[in-house]
């Protein structure tokens, strides 16, 4: 029983990380129709930044935000320069863009920080906490503790403030938005910006537990992937309900399940991803999507 | 008429226009070209045999994923898989069962068609984007499939499996480079022949109906589901195909040697050579070979910046790929031939 | 008394094909015009080209302002407020948040608050489904909180496109006498597209009528009324 509540507790964290990237991920997706396949990427390098503002001498939670507003910047650029040119293109044309987007970043972290593995300091106590006879790790409780607050805040932001009433309408109906005012392109590039920020807090919270590399984000991509899908990739909700489903997934089904062990993990969110789209594309929390000829 | 919709802003439309080089000129070039690599292994060192002999097999694979990307839409982010599959049949079949390597390639070939023919089933209810998504899955899940440790008495785990380079047959007076570099000369050869003819032909324009127009190729009788399904086997045969060349070129093949970046290396051949294009894949594959030859020198990581900054650069600039441009500049001669002739 | 809004040689293309040939119509300051015309004449298409909606060549001048060619945002902050075909309401937003919306760019959460109540004096049904999903109102209700969420921009002009389409009469009778209040009351000029022309000569001062493109007549609405021609292809009787 103990094994089983310390693999829920870890299944929790890393759900809250997927959480957080699938977020992301739908946060674009609703907005442009279109998967930001350099998520991981981006939020690789801006982890990246927080390393350097850390080995700089910066208190973690100072480089914490300044890593916040640094991804929030980037996310609104990269929208402006590079998406918003390609923005009506062809399926095919967006993709190839995003998968550049991702090497480049890739390759980006790698020239600069090289591609060795480095450690990422925790802001949380090293010793574990004890409940009983169960023990949990403080850095684990505490990624749960941090993706939560910043859910709830993003939560709180769409809902009840008139910026965030606005990049709902822009992402909803844009040819109404314009006739209220919004100006619909730079709602677009906060909902990048939000995105990216959002993503960051993802890899400072993962790069303790895997080691920061510049291929650190990739498995992790994949089950955000696998976590919007399974919520529904045109819901928020959906997405971080999925994204902790998915992580208490793997971790059960990495301990319990013999033949799939730790070796697998990978394929089990391709089985997931695949799966979804084969039996119900539209996730469990999504809308049904007719297409009209 | 059906210029303006094919052409509507897709990348790969604007390519499949031409008709040029079905003209006798470009006949003779294209012979030339093939005399001039048939030379080539006698006048250049074994390194570069070696990597000209890669680029043989990228060259297929290339054609492999034009034929299913470029011409028929669908985007694979995933062929990465396809072509470990044809190396790992081709090395487990030789190491372990002592097949003859030019048998392992045609078995390669068609253990791939059934995988990709499978794969295809499920995928065909994938649009786009889904489509890309659930490829990209599957290339980033293949290099753990193949260290997994059920399957390793075969594969070889994490150390994978070793060959031995073969020697020219009959005592022919080449060394095992250069037999080879004709070996997969040959093949690729083949290979774009065969490919040439399918997609010129109603199965290429059946191919690019549903690209362009799904539900209107429908309703003209086109078996859209088979073909697509079909389309998706036969590109994978051709990138096993790729891939078994490739595992009897370096003698080895290894997990890790497949993992996402191999796919997205053969995007960016497609997308730089050109999409619908058979030209362009030869164009790509040199590309790919030579680029991290070359930028290595830089930095570890300056190949896959370039990489990164070509694929972006393209779909803003040059959507048809270098081959795109290489027609425009034949039209453009063309026309001023055909306005000489007028005056 | 000087125009608000005056077009003149307007013209308008969706991609290739044109849809509006060089049409002139004008909206005096506090007045109700109407454009008439059958289906595809361009009268949707001369509403979406003021807005800078779609593609146009010609001039447009609102309160002294040449506005073609301006990108919608800006134009809807000068005052011109559009009730689209198909009313365009937000169906995943509640009531309340859709007329919120139709008060971005406006400043001063009081006077919001105030023309929210107004809004839902004239229309008390809004004030009761507050906190319903746009998408779940009936047809007339979602017409009137598209015309609500237009009266709180406070705008100077009004567009309305099809008000009553697949509406019934009395909801769009109680539609129409509210924009006669609003006209009376706040001088808002209203600019009217309507297949339904005798509704529209009914509410309307002047009108204009469009044929595939083109203005083909214009006058006021005592004149489209006692029109023999007019009458009989557009009346009805």
């Amino acid at each position: 029983m103990d094994a089983f509540l310390q693999q829920v507790v870890a299944g929790l964290a890393t759900g809250g990380i997927y959480a957080s990237v699938a977020l992301a991920l739908v946060m674009i997706y609703q907005a442009t129709e279109h998967v930001n396949f350099a998520q991981g990427e981006m939020a690789m390098f801006s982890t990246y930044i927080a390393w350097s503002l850390v080995n700089a001498g910066l208190p973690y939670w100072v480089a914490f935000v300044a890593t916040l507003a640094f991804s929030f910047v980037a996310g609104v650029l990269v929208e402006r320069l590079i998406v918003r040119p390609v923005e009506d293109a062809p399926v095919l044309t967006v993709v190839v863009v995003f998968i550049g987007l991702l090497v480049f970043f890739n390759s980006l972290a790698g020239w600069i920080f090289s591609y060795l593995i480095k450690p990422f300091p925790s802001p949380f106590p090293v010793t574990p906490l004890k409940v009983g006879s169960v023990v949990l790790s403080m850095h684990s409780i505490g990624s749960i503790a941090v993706t939560l607050v910043v859910l709830t805040l993003l939560f709180l932001f769409f809902r009840y403030t008139s910026l965030g009433l606005a990049m709902r309408a822009a992402a909803q109906n844009p040819v109404s938005s314009r006739l209220v005012g919004i100006r619909v392109g730079w709602m677009l590039a906060l909902g990048w910006g939000l995105a990216g920020a959002v993503g960051a807090v993802a890899g400072m919270m993962v790069a303790p537990v895997v080691f920061l590399e510049p291929n650190m984000m990739s498995g992790i991509l994949l089950y955000a992937f696998a976590a919007a899908l399974l919520g529904g990739i045109t819901s928020p909700g959906g997405a971080v309900v999925g994204g902790f489903t998915v992580g208490v997934l793997e971790n059960l089904i990495g301990t319990y399940v013999p033949f799939v062990g730790n070796e697998l993990k990978l394929t089990v969110a391709l089985v997931i991803i695949i799966g979804v789209l084969v039996v119900r594309p539209s996730g469990f929390f999504g809308q049904v999507i007719v297409k009209r000829v | 008429m059906d210029r303006t919709t094919a052409s509507q802003g897709n990348p790969a439309a604007g390519a499949a226009r031409g008709g040029l080089f079905a003209r006798h000129g470009s006949a003779l070039l294209l012979l030339a070209v093939i005399v001039l690599a048939c030379a080539a292994p006698f006048l250049i060192s074994n390194y570069r045999i070696f990597q000209l002999t890669l680029a043989f097999g990228y060259a297929v694979a290339l054609l492999g994923l034009n034929m299913l990307t470029g011409y028929n839409g669908q985007i694979s982010l995933g062929h990465g898989a396809f072509f470990a599959i044809g190396a790992y049949v081709t090395a487990v079949l030789i190491d372990k069962a002592g097949m003859h390597y030019a048998l392992t390639i045609p078995i390669a070939g068609v253990v791939c068609l059934a995988v990709g023919f499978l794969f295809g089933l499920p995928a065909l209810r994938l649009e786009g984007l889904y489509l890309a998504l659930a490829t990209f899955a599957l290339g980033l899940a293949v290099p753990q499939l193949l260290k997994y440790k059920y399957i390793e008495e075969w594969t070889g785990g994490v150390q994978g499996i070793v060959l031995i380079k073969p020697n020219a047959p009959f005592g022919l007076p080449l060394n095992p480079d250069q037999w080879l570099y004709f070996v997969s000369l040959f093949v690729m050869l083949v290979m774009f022949w065969a490919g040439y003819n399918i997609l010129r032909g109603r199965v290429g324009r059946a191919m690019v109906a549903i690209r362009d127009h799904h539900t209107a190729a429908e309703t003209m009788g086109i078996n859209t589901a088979l073909y697509k399904s079909l389309t998706f086997g036969v590109s994978a045969l051709y990138t096993g195909v790729a891939g078994a060349l490739s595992a009897i070129a370096i003698q080895f093949v290894a997990p890790d040697s497949f993992n996402i970046f191999l796919s997205i290396s053969f995007l960016v051949g497609v997308v730089v050579g050109g999409l619908a294009s058979i030209g362009g894949a030869v164009f790509g594959a040199l590309f790919i070979v030579f680029i991290p030859n070359i930028a290595e020198g830089i930095s570890k990581a300056a190949p896959w910046a370039i990489y990164g900054v070509m694929l972006i650069l393209c779909m803003y600039v040059l959507p048809t790929g270098v081959m795109g441009l290489a027609r425009i500049g034949m039209y453009r001669l063309r026309a001023r031939r055909l306005r000489g002739k007028r005056a | 008394m000087s125009a608000l809004l005056t077009v003149s040689g307007l013209e308008a293309a969706y991609g290739l094909t044109k849809a509006l040939h060089g049409i002139a119509f004008e909206v005096a300051q506090g007045g109700i015009t109407a454009l008439l015309g059958a289906n595809g004449a361009g009268k949707t298409t001369a509403l979406r080209a003021v807005c800078g909606m779609v593609k146009t060549a010609g001039s447009i001048s609102f309160a002294g302002q040449a506005i073609a060619g301006r990108a919608t945002e800006d134009i809807v902050r000068l005052g011109i407020a559009h009730v689209v075909e198909g009313r365009g309401t937000f169906v995943n937003l509640t009531v309340e948040e859709n007329l919120l919306l139709g008060a971005y760019t406006r400043r001063g959460a009081a006077e919001i608050t105030q023309s929210l109540e107004r809004v839902y004096g004239y229309f008390p049904v809004l004030k009761q489904r507050r906190r319903q999903q746009a998408g779940t109102l009936s047809g007339g209700e979602q017409q009137m909180l598209a015309v609500s969420r237009a009266l709180m921009l406070r705008p100077k002009l009004l567009l309305l496109d099809e008000p009553s389409f697949g509406l019934a009469p009395l909801i769009v009778g109680e539609i129409f006498d509210i924009m006669r209040a609003i006209n009376r009351e706040s001088g808002v000029s209203i600019l009217l597209v309507e297949q339904n022309a005798a509704l529209a000569l009914e509410l309307a001062d002047h009108a204009y009528l469009l044929e595939t493109g083109r203005t083909v007549m214009s006058g006021s609405a005592a004149e489209f009324r006692a029109n023999d021609a007019i009458r009989r292809s557009y009346l009805g009787y």
